[in-house]
């Protein structure tokens, strides 16, 4: 049976009175794992932990079957790239590779051999000896990931790398992730706050929210289990008083809020599925004309706290 | 293997935290500070009739008294510090170098750094007197002391307010009350108190090697002053090598 490359049990940390994980569960096996959850939901400091810049409060975490907290011989092992921009501006790229090499212990020839090579699987060549203060967002995000693959570590951990970039860039990045995974290995954690943007690089993901692990697993089984959870549903335009009247004989229909003017129908159905396959028939018999349908539920956010209330 | 990483390190380290501190904006502090002291020397080597004791005096007040402890409360208390708060130090703190040993760069950076501008500075002093006054043998037993204690101060003044960069979110406020009022208000009181500054210790062990103006009069014993600033940075090193390596950084 292979060990889980990161367990965490029970794993809480909070800052003064702000909580940043509460009783964090997980266990990340080998391949691309997607963590994905709102701002504030306690990625960051999930991979603080991993790094061992921060200790727990309480709980336990294993990083490649070792305790990270002053353990600076498994960093060697983890490669990290964060989600802040910290490259100094007055570095060219090729510089900051040096650099970030020598601090990994390597030097001479071999050093200048592998920042080659990763800057080529980035596609940096022609800017690397530009200073990294005249980069796009899109050149600093690939100097930051190769700077955390330098050392060829078994675990990368990625937060946030597609954060502020465009979309072409954003699927050169994604394809790099997934190269760095099956051409050279390395098992990687990645974070986002877009689900899609995970869904393209893995199917195996981890749903965080406000510092707890609400799902972990495939995210064909999750999206099934938010389709299971109630949305709130807006309704806007003429004749909702009809439709209503409808939808309450619905058995998905959980509630039903009309405004006074009986213009604006809020509904909360069980199951979201059924209302959007229902709402064309329901609408023409009773020949009501919508002007806006909107689902509350959109927004990640409101997805999690159904998983969070279930 | 472990050694290999941590001097391949704490190579790097030296290399681009040295070059870091002397590219950074306060070369333009430093010029300013080069010419006012050679602008105030240049002069006063036009009023005085002494030649060494009155260059030994300038020295002495110009930098052993303000400028030294300056220099290296801005460049010392703010190295680690502003690295912590610009996170350029994530690339360090998520490195395998031993945290302890990366501090030792930070600190060796810093020694190295901040000895190169006070040699200079005082070097630009001393030959702005003596391009006046004119250039003798003697003039040049007065600049070598003088470049070993500002070495001497680099390394002690260095390894204390690295130190408060590390503990403290604001070490600029203490450093400044550390210099002002410690050194130079409690350091000039008459009495036995004024033994227990950094720059007396240093003042003592500068009185062994130079016999003109007020600091040849300083009384003590300069092998015990040497080993207590000796004493002194290894404390406050193995201190901040043991707080960064329990630092959280967030």
């Amino acid at each position: 049976m292979t060990l889980p490359i990161v367990q965490a049990k029970d794993l809480s940390k909070w800052y003064g009175e702000v909580i940043g994980l509460n009783n964090f569960k997980i266990e990340v096996g080998a391949g691309i794992t997607g963590m994905v959850g709102p701002n504030g939901s306690g990625k960051s400091t999930f991979f603080k932990l991993v790094t061992g810049t921060i200790h727990s409060n309480s709980g336990s975490l294993l990083v490649l079957g070792e305790k990270p907290w002053k353990n600076p011989s498994q960093l060697g092992r983890i490669g990290f790239c964060p989600d802040y921009d910290f490259l100094p501006a007055d570095l060219s790229g090729r510089d900051y590779l040096r650099f970030a090499g020598g601090l990994h212990g390597m030097k001479g020839p071999s050093l200048q051999g592998r920042i080659d090579e990763v800057l080529q699987i980035v596609d940096m060549k022609g800017a690397a000896d530009r200073k990294m203060g005249g980069y796009s967002k899109g050149m600093r995000q690939r100097m930051k990931i190769a700077g955390s693959f330098l050392s060829d570590p078994d675990l990368l951990l990625l937060d946030e790398p597609l954060t502020g970039t465009d979309p072409v860039v954003r699927r050169d990045i994604i394809d790099l992730i997934k190269t760095l995974n099956k051409d050279h290995g390395h098992d990687i954690i990645v974070s986002s706050h877009v689900l899609h943007e995970i869904e393209r690089m893995t199917h195996q993901v981890a749903l965080i929210y406000k510092g707890r692990a609400v799902a972990s697993g495939d995210i064909d089984e999750i999206r099934h289990l938010m389709s299971d959870h109630p949305h709130n549903i807006v309704l806007e335009g003429e004749g909702m008083l009809k439709l209503a009247q409808s939808l309450l004989e619905k058995d998905f229909t959980v509630s039903l809020e009309l405004s006074h003017d009986r213009r604006v129908l809020n509904i909360k159905v069980s199951r979201p599925d059924d209302f959007f396959d229902t709402i064309p028939t329901l609408m023409q018999e009773c020949g009501c004309a919508l002007e806006r349908m909107e689902s509350l539920d959109d927004d990640l956010e409101s997805v999690f706290k159904y998983l969070v209330r279930w | 293997m472990r050694t290999e990483i941590n001097l391949t390190g704490l190579r790097t380290m030296i290399v681009f935290s040295s070059k870091k501190l002397l590219i950074n904006r306060r070369w333009m502090l430093v010029v300013l500070v080069a010419f006012l002291v050679g602008g105030v020397m240049g002069y006063a080597a036009t009023e005085v009739e002494q030649n060494l004791s009155a260059a030994s005096d300038l020295l002495n007040l110009l930098i052993l008294f303000f400028f030294m402890p300056i220099l290296a409360l801005i460049y010392g208390a703010s190295m680690i510090r502003n690295e912590i708060d610009d996170r350029s130090i994530t690339p360090v703190i998520t490195s395998p170098m031993d945290r302890r040993v990366s501090y030792l760069g930070y600190y060796l950076s810093l020694f190295l750094v901040l000895s190169v501008l006070l040699m200079a500075i005082t070097t630009i002093g001393w030959a702005c007197f003596f391009a006046v006054k004119g250039f003798d043998a003697s003039a040049l037993q007065l600049l070598w002391p003088y470049l070993v204690t500002v070495c001497l101060g680099a390394m002690v003044y260095g390894a204390l307010f690295l130190v408060f960069g590390v503990v403290l979110r604001h070490p600029i406020y203490l450093g400044l009350v550390y210099v002002f009022v410690w050194e130079d208000f409690i350091g000039s009181i008459p009495g036995a108190i004024g033994e227990y500054t950094l720059r007396h210790h240093l003042m003592v062990v500068a009185s062994s090697w130079v016999d003109y103006g007020e600091i040849s009069t300083v009384t003590g014993e300069p092998i015990m002053s040497a080993l207590t600033l000796i004493i002194i940075t290894l404390t406050m090193l193995a201190l901040g090598a043991w707080a960064f390596w329990n630092k959280e950084v967030p």
